[in-house]
């Protein structure tokens, strides 16, 4: 008898084993490459004039001169252009079904990782300008929103398959004008949200983060006295919040806050807020002030994610400079260049590039769209440079990506091609000549 | 009165058979009993004979008789087996196909239709509209039986295209109340009910002003409402127990009518308008452990892996085949999009049937004529015949706790049947008699 349970318990570990060994090797399935004599923008490291990539189940196995590529890998022949990481945009909107929950000034309890959509052909035009990554938010209507996704743009894939996982789980809040218009205040007659100003804004942030550390309490004196020795006959949990829920996990370090915010005063109240209740900032999002407040910045550890140089496109924005991102990395900031739009998402290397007029060398400037960002996401031991045992996520650009002239030619995750303009001019050229028919 | 008692309580029939009979003779009256097109008889029995029979859960039955006695089928098989009774009124059929009467698990039958309300033009319109708070629209206790007002044309309209058996559903807001499983017998809504309520009907919707407008919000709130019903019953169970102990809980309408479905496990129908839709539904059902239904699901095609894990979990798959605005063909023109309606989303319901997942073909969303031409369409992109009829007829009963009573031409079945010139699918098929709960229908045109 024992033995036979043995047995079947030998076989169930043994199948379980199987099992997880087939679902790792899957989970690790990604696309085996050689790259040929690129000129490799590592980021982290120096740049290698004329060397090759290997890459092996999507990780990056080998950098050098002349590597030979296994039987049967595809090899990329890229003649001197020019291969960096994979570009990450650190504040956007897009492959989602919704963008705010705008009928509350507080929805912490809404999840875009739920919302994915990856039909959104904006992931297609991303990928066309070299962007394999993206933190994909809550609008700017709510003072706070809800919990943000990190998305790899891999075109025709589920949406599941889209979410990174690693990355830090963040919380949307936001600030100013968008949080005072959502309220309502333009419309005569129109029932008003609360808050139309800036101190409410704070205000109503300190009452709910409050009303979260309140529910935090009551779990904890419900699980004390579930636990005692003679818990009390009438004892009931307490209601389950998903708002209060999210917030308390914001408490507790487990979520890290994205504070949509321009101007240096609502910045340093939100420093406040954090410093009173205990949580992490990730970045300050769009920041146009950040430049008047580096010190203050630099001393809590909270970084930047802005545009390069579209200011005073509304009042909050007038005190804004193009010399915001240079300046801020100059004094020591994390800064990333965001493009908060599906358009400017394939361009985004010419904003980075920008960089380089306002004061950063080529090589500060492409870490803005690369190693900085996936410091902010929390991916930088995972992408977000050329290394050995990254993921192979990455881009080929013509010429230099931080050049004028240049343009993305190629974009490649976890070793699969999922852009390759060469083979669409291609198919576009076949597909014009068949007239009337569409794929 | 007497109809519903004839169904519900057979032992009481005999003594009522002769106020029956007199009943319909005073109808008679009034009623002459030509066969005009759409004119219901009632007799106390039939024999339908010389026809060819699919009665689905057999072989099919190339000359044969079905026998129809007090709203059921008494008796069905080939010509030369089936004793015919002799009070039966006997209907020639040579020529004639009968099938099972087919069931759309999903219809918003007899519902008013609301006006398209008009966008403000005028400032002062638009600044009405938006002065005025928006109406929430959340009633999960809305029994749909109590909005409907039946019609004779649409009865008609229903029994054309061979349909017998609907369910109602309601169709405003998240929680957009219970629906009702008829059987469309005649005009008169009581005598029709097969089961009221059936099922609570969720939508993913966000066409509203309020609270949730988005499509995170609707899932959050989603949540949170079976969340809140978890805890509101412990608290009831707590509270019946020892009433001494703690204080009642605040009554709620909105729990309280969640109870049986969150609670109790009575079905909840999910609507999914797209494939993610279907995704998130799964996660809730798993998550909440319920027992759903999906509805809608005309790209459950693109999910079909998640749709055979969930095994077991049945779908009504829509026949309409317009793409949903979240798909990419939608997203790439006028041309892409026309393209796939006609060639893509046909194919969802052939291509679950090679995967092997169950499902039911429902009329949602479509009028009476462009049902029965995309059903066609999705014979034509590859979907077996037979199939098409199990998945309008023993499918839909399953899914609906009624296979005992319908989906099939078998002894003891509710009598729902139509007989057909021609099988049934075919272009030039006319439907010329139907039967429902024993009451005939006869649709044939003048001059035949």
């Amino acid at each position: 008898m024992t033995r036979k349970l043995k047995k079947t318990g030998l076989i169930i570990s043994l199948s379980f084993l199987i099992l997880f060994l087939l679902s790792a090797t899957w989970l690790l399935a990604g696309g085996d490459l050689l790259i040929k004599n690129a000129t490799i923008l590592t980021v982290t490291g120096d740049v290698i004039p004329r060397g090759d990539v290997l890459v092996v189940n999507g990780l990056i196995k080998q950098i050098g001169q002349n590597l030979a590529a296994p039987a049967g890998v595809r090899i990329i022949e890229a003649n001197g252009r020019y291969l960096m990481p994979g570009i990450i945009d650190t504040h956007t909107h897009i492959a989602l079904s919704g963008t705010n929950e705008g009928t509350d000034a507080v929805t912490p309890e809404v999840t875009m990782a739920e919302v994915v959509n990856a039909d959104d052909t904006s992931i297609f035009t991303a990928l066309s300008g070299g962007v394999t990554m993206v933190h994909t938010m809550h609008g700017s209507a709510n003072v706070i929103g809800g919990t943000n996704v990190v998305l790899k743009l891999k075109w025709g894939k589920p949406s599941e398959q889209l979410i990174v996982k690693e990355a830090y789980p963040t919380l949307k809040f936001a600030l100013g004008e968008n949080v005072k218009q959502s309220s309502g205040t333009l419309l005569p007659g129109r029932p008003q949200r609360y808050p139309a100003t800036r101190m409410g804004a704070n205000a109503l942030i300190r009452s709910e983060l409050l009303q979260a550390r309140d529910y935090m309490a009551a779990w904890d004196r419900y699980e004390q006295l579930k636990k005692s020795k003679n818990p009390p006959a009438n004892l009931l949990p307490p209601r389950k919040d998903l708002r209060l829920e999210t917030l308390a996990d914001l408490l507790r370090g487990k979520l890290v806050a994205r504070c949509h915010a321009y101007v240096a005063t609502e910045m340093l109240e939100f420093l406040n807020l954090s410093r009173e209740f205990g949580f992490k900032i990730g970045a300050f999002e769009h920041a146009w002030e950040a430049y008047k407040i580096t010190n203050e910045l630099k001393a809590a550890g909270v970084g930047i994610s802005v545009f390069i140089d579209s200011w005073a496109y509304k009042m909050e924005a007038a005190e804004g400079i193009a010399y915001n991102a240079a300046y801020c990395t100059k004094k020591g900031l994390l800064v990333s260049i965001n493009s908060d739009s599906g358009e400017r998402i394939r361009r985004l290397f010419n904003e980075a590039g920008k960089a380089v007029k306002y004061g950063l060398t080529r090589d500060e400037a492409l870490k803005l769209i690369t190693i900085n960002a996936a410091k902010q996401l929390g991916v930088d031991h995972l992408v977000g440079s050329i290394e050995v045992g990254k993921q192979a996520d990455l881009a080929l650009f013509s010429q230099h990506p931080m050049s004028a002239y240049t343009r993305c030619e190629m974009t490649i995750i976890e070793g699969e091609v999922y852009f390759d303009r060469e083979a669409l001019l291609k198919e576009r050229a076949a597909a014009s000549t068949k007239k009337g028919d569409l794929s | 009165m007497n109809k519903s008692l004839k169904k519900r309580q057979p032992v009481f029939i005999r003594p009522l058979a002769p106020t029956l009979l007199s009943l319909v003779l005073i109808a008679s009256l009034f009623f002459p009993l030509s066969a005009r097109a759409g004119s219901p008889e009632v007799k106390p029995a039939y024999a339908l004979v010389n026809c060819r029979i699919f009665p689905v859960a057999q072989p099919v039955i190339e000359k044969g008789t079905i026998v129809v006695r007090d709203g059921l089928i008494e008796a069905v098989g080939p010509a030369a087996k089936v004793k015919i009774p002799e009070d039966a009124e006997i209907i020639e059929a040579s020529g004639l196909t009968a099938y099972p009467g087919l069931i759309s698990a999903h219809t918003n039958l007899f519902l008013e239709t609301k006006e398209q309300a008009q966008p403000p033009s005028t400032p002062e319109d638009y600044l009405a509209a938006y002065t005025q708070p928006a109406e929430p629209k959340e009633l999960p206790w809305l029994k749909i039986i109590e909005k409907l007002k039946t019609k004779k044309e649409t009865v008609e309209a229903y029994h054309k295209t061979g349909i017998t058996t609907v369910v109602v559903a309601p169709s405003e807001g998240i929680f957009e109340g219970q629906s009702v499983i008829l059987n469309l017998n005649g005009d008169e809504i009581n005598s029709m009910v097969l089961t009221q309520p059936w099922a609570l009907h969720i939508n993913f919707t966000t066409e509203r002003r309020v609270y949730p407008s988005s499509p995170m919000g609707t899932l959050a709130f989603i949540r949170q409402k079976f969340y809140d019903t978890q805890h509101y019953n412990q608290h009831l169970q707590k509270y019946r127990q020892s009433p001494q102990l703690l204080k009642r809980p605040e009554y709620d309408p909105f729990l309280e009518a969640l109870l049986p479905y969150v609670i109790d496990k009575k079905t909840i129908v999910f609507q999914c308008n797209n494939l993610e839709e279907i995704k998130r539904a799964l996660k809730i059902i798993k998550e909440f452990q319920l027992k759903a239904v999906l509805t809608g699901c005309n790209e459950a095609w693109r999910v079909s892996q998640e749709l055979k894990s969930a095994a077991g979990l049945p779908l009504l798959v829509t026949l309409d085949f317009r793409p949903p605005n979240s798909s990419v063909y939608a997203q790439e023109g006028q041309a892409a999009r026309e393209k796939a309606e006609k060639e893509i989303y046909p194919a969802n319901a052939s291509n679950l049937a090679k995967e092997k997942i169950n499902f039911s073909l429902t009329s949602f969303g479509l009028s009476e004529s462009n049902f029965i031409k995309n059903l066609r369409l999705a014979i034509q992109a590859g979907l077996p015949a037979d199939q098409a009829l199990r998945s309008l007829t023993i499918e839909p009963a399953r899914t609906l706790g009624l296979e005992k009573q319908l989906g099939s031409l078998e002894p003891g079945k509710i009598a729902n049947l139509i007989l057909t010139k021609g099988e049934l699918f075919d272009e030039k098929t006319k439907i010329v008699k139907v039967m429902v709960d024993g009451t005939l229908f006869s649709y044939e045109e003048k001059g035949q």
